[in-house]
């Protein structure tokens, strides 16, 4: 097939467009006007075309999109205010699909992300599966999970009114090399002091590589059309666990400052009061203190990926152990061999992926 | 009064803030070229209905008041057009890029007998209205001097007029992306000559550079000096040095007064009772203690989301209020185009240099 992948430099998009290529796919990868491809790229595969577009003009986005099998659109923007979050992700995707229409493309791979369900209400404990509540208030939430939100929600639209054939991805937590560190794993203050809210969380962790392969097979996958599917890896670790392993690897050793979920959760709620009674919820407060944002981040539930294994095949190819060792030798510049041999540490995961439901051991 | 807005990008946000202070506006239509923007915008502010066509819009919702919002390249087109169509324009800084582009547009407003009015929003900051007013009653003398100095940290990477990917359109004003800023510099400057004196400047000194280099930016940074009657006009702009500011200094024969309109306060030296011996010290006391009182207001309006449009609000509102009871417009045409002849000169002095 030939797909075209939007926010192809990305982190996760340059995983795409590999995974794409090995196994046997011929890849458009739209790179913004300014990029340096051969930095990103140095020794590129002939089957890799590209075409130089920005998604928040139109201009060339329709000739981009002829002769494409797919478009795998992974381009959103994270940083900014919210118009600029808007700009790049709403706008831009509103841009693509008018390009698709005209271009006759009728397939799309959207990658959303975990960020548009609503942790708020749901109690602790359930399994975030794709039939999760998603946010009813988005306002409340941070931009990113606000300008995800109309994404999708205008994306669904466009395919039900045009009759465009649509998979939604969310990925969990994207972890990789240069990216082992998130908003689960606390808040860094300082160069090796972090505050880490709760411990016994799991972390919807999913390695780059293994998100990468999901939307490569739902773009090329028949049954995938019309599907949601949530992306997390087997066996997700709990806040406590993937926070030890990193410390064992990291050089200087963060220094952890953990803060109880219970305690952060009630400071939260007292402090959304105090903002809603006397200051009429005008007030801006940082996210740990406002209570949606701080449920997105650590409140204690399950994940599952059984319909994407199910119905797409799916497989993890390296544990969590692996994957984290994997990423920190990329890191410092070592070659990593796709099937090189791992070995264990003392006391870690065996070196085979055990791809764990949540809900099937629910 | 029927309004509608032409664009939907940041400054939007802000104008139609300050609408939903004016009891007799209802927001009658909203028009971007996104659609998903126009329906965002719509949603959260309660408009009866979205455009991509602002002509659709003219025709069918017929405003009485349009608020332009877009780059200021698309103006000329979009305000006549909307003035052509019998409706009022609040047009976003600068209405023109050039001096002669504004008298096309005030042509129109004539000839239509429509009102076109440009956002001169920081002049109706608390801070600014509080200098003016010292100004008035005489507490700082003659008026001999003032410096408007602006530092905005946008070569920065990630923000929207660094963005190599996609050229903000301001990079191709007659001076770049200070273009974008330099009417605000200019019409504070403007608004403390002393009254009865012309204010076109007979002297300029102009010294535009790009300290940070490369093609993307013509200049990030503006050092000029423009005489204007008695008054020396000191115009600072800076995206090279940091952190960012946006300071008014007013000197006059007995005092000064400044602010910072980032984190404002108003600190005045000026005679004080104690006679010269004491004045010194009681000018050093005072100003300590609009520092310390200013923190505290700064930290809460930190918290509260408080920004420096609040000019902007309270501009909306005077505008409606005059348009109502047909009163003169809070910035003046006269206003205008002071404004625009003095950015006419900066920019000539860019050429010669």
């Amino acid at each position: 097939m030939k797909l075209l992948v939007t926010g192809s430099t990305g982190f996760l998009g340059q995983a795409v467009v590999r995974d794409a290529l090995r196994l046997g796919h011929t890849v458009r990868a739209a790179v913004r006007p300014a990029t340096d491809v051969d930095r990103v790229w140095p020794d590129r595969d002939p089957r890799l075309d590209i075409v130089r577009i920005d998604l928040r003009r139109k201009q060339g986005l329709a000739e981009a999109c002829r002769g494409v099998d797919a478009v795998i659109h992974l381009a959103a923007v994270k940083m900014g205010d919210f118009y600029d979050q808007m700009l790049g992700t709403v706008v831009a995707t509103e841009n693509l699909l008018a390009a698709m229409d005209e271009a006759g493309c009728k397939r799309m791979v959207l990658c959303s992300t975990f960020s548009v369900y609503d942790y708020m209400r749901p109690r602790s404990g359930r399994v975030v599966d794709e039939s999760f509540p998603l946010e009813p208030d988005p306002d409340a939430r941070d931009e990113y999970a606000k300008t995800k939100l109309l994404q999708e929600n205008m994306v669904r639209a466009h395919a039900e009114k045009h009759g465009l054939s649509l998979t939604v991805v969310r990925p969990g937590v994207i972890y990789g090399p240069d990216n082992l560190l998130n908003g689960w794993t606390g808040q860094q203050l300082g160069a090796t002091r972090w505050a880490r809210v709760g411990a016994n969380a799991q972390i919807p962790l999913t390695y780059v590589d293994h998100c990468a392969n999901a939307h490569v097979l739902a773009a090329t996958t028949d049954a995938a059309v019309g599907q949601t599917y949530n992306v997390v890896d087997g066996d997700p670790p709990k806040q406590k666990r993937y926070i030890k392993l990193l410390q064992r690897r990291l050089t200087p050793r963060p220094r952890v400052i953990p803060i109880n979920w219970t305690l952060a959760r009630t400071v939260a709620r007292c402090g959304w009061l105090f903002n809603r009674m006397c200051l009429g919820g005008k007030a801006k407060v940082p996210s740990i203190l406002v209570p949606c944002r701080l449920h997105a981040r650590a409140k204690p539930y399950r994940y599952s990926n059984a319909k994407l294994r199910d119905e797409l095949g799916w497989e993890m190819r390296y544990p969590l152990e692996q994957a984290v060792d994997r990423s920190l030798a990329i890191e410092r510049g070592e070659a990593v061999a796709d099937d090189a041999e791992y070995t264990a540490r003392p006391g870690e995961a065996p070196a085979v992926a055990a791809p764990v439901t949540e809900a099937a051991t629910a | 009064m029927k309004t509608a807005v032409i664009g939907t990008g940041v400054i939007c946000e802000q104008h139609l803030i300050g609408l939903s202070r004016v009891g007799a506006a209802r927001l009658v239509g909203v028009c971007d070229l996104s659609p998903a923007m126009a329906e965002y915008t719509a949603d959260r502010f309660h408009a009866d209905a979205t455009y991509t066509n602002y002509r659709a819009m003219l025709e069918q919702a017929k405003p009485d008041v349009v608020h332009v919002l877009t780059p200021p390249p698309t103006h000329l087109r979009l305000v006549t057009d909307c003035l052509d169509a019998g409706a009022h324009v609040f047009v976003e800084k600068p209405a023109a890029p050039t001096h002669a582009e504004l008298t096309q547009l005030l042509d129109a407003s004539t000839r239509t007998g429509k009102l076109l009015v440009e956002d001169h929003n920081y002049r109706f900051n608390q801070a600014v209205q509080q200098i003016e007013q010292l100004v008035e009653e005489g507490e700082l003398g003659t008026v001999g001097e003032v410096e408007v100095r602006m530092v905005l940290g946008i070569r920065g990477e990630g923000g929207r007029f660094a963005d190599r990917h996609l050229r903000h359109p301001s990079h191709d004003m007659p001076a770049g992306v200070i273009h974008e800023f330099i009417t605000h510099l200019c019409y504070l400057g403007l608004m403390f000559i002393p009254p009865g004196q012309p204010r076109t400047a007979e002297r300029v000194s102009a010294l535009w550079s790009n300290h940070g280099g490369g093609d993307h930016f013509r200049y990030d940074d503006l050092d000029a000096t423009a005489i204007v009657g008695d008054t020396h006009l000191r115009i600072r702009f800076s995206c090279h040095t940091g952190p960012d500011c946006f300071t008014l200094r007013v000197r006059g024969s007995e005092g000064w007064a400044e602010t910072d309109l980032f984190l404002p306060h108003v600190r005045v030296v000026k005679p004080r009772p104690g006679g010269r011996q004491l004045s010194p010290l009681v000018n050093q006391f005072a100003g300590g203690w609009t520092l310390l009182t200013a923190s505290a207001r700064s930290f809460r309006d930190k918290i509260m989301q408080r920004s420096a449009y609040e000019g902007l609000h309270e501009l909306v509102v005077r505008l409606y209020d005059a348009i109502d009871r047909g009163a003169p417009m809070p910035v003046t045409t006269q206003d205008m185009q002071d404004t625009s002849r003095l950015v006419d000169a900066l920019v000539a002095g860019q050429e010669a240099a």
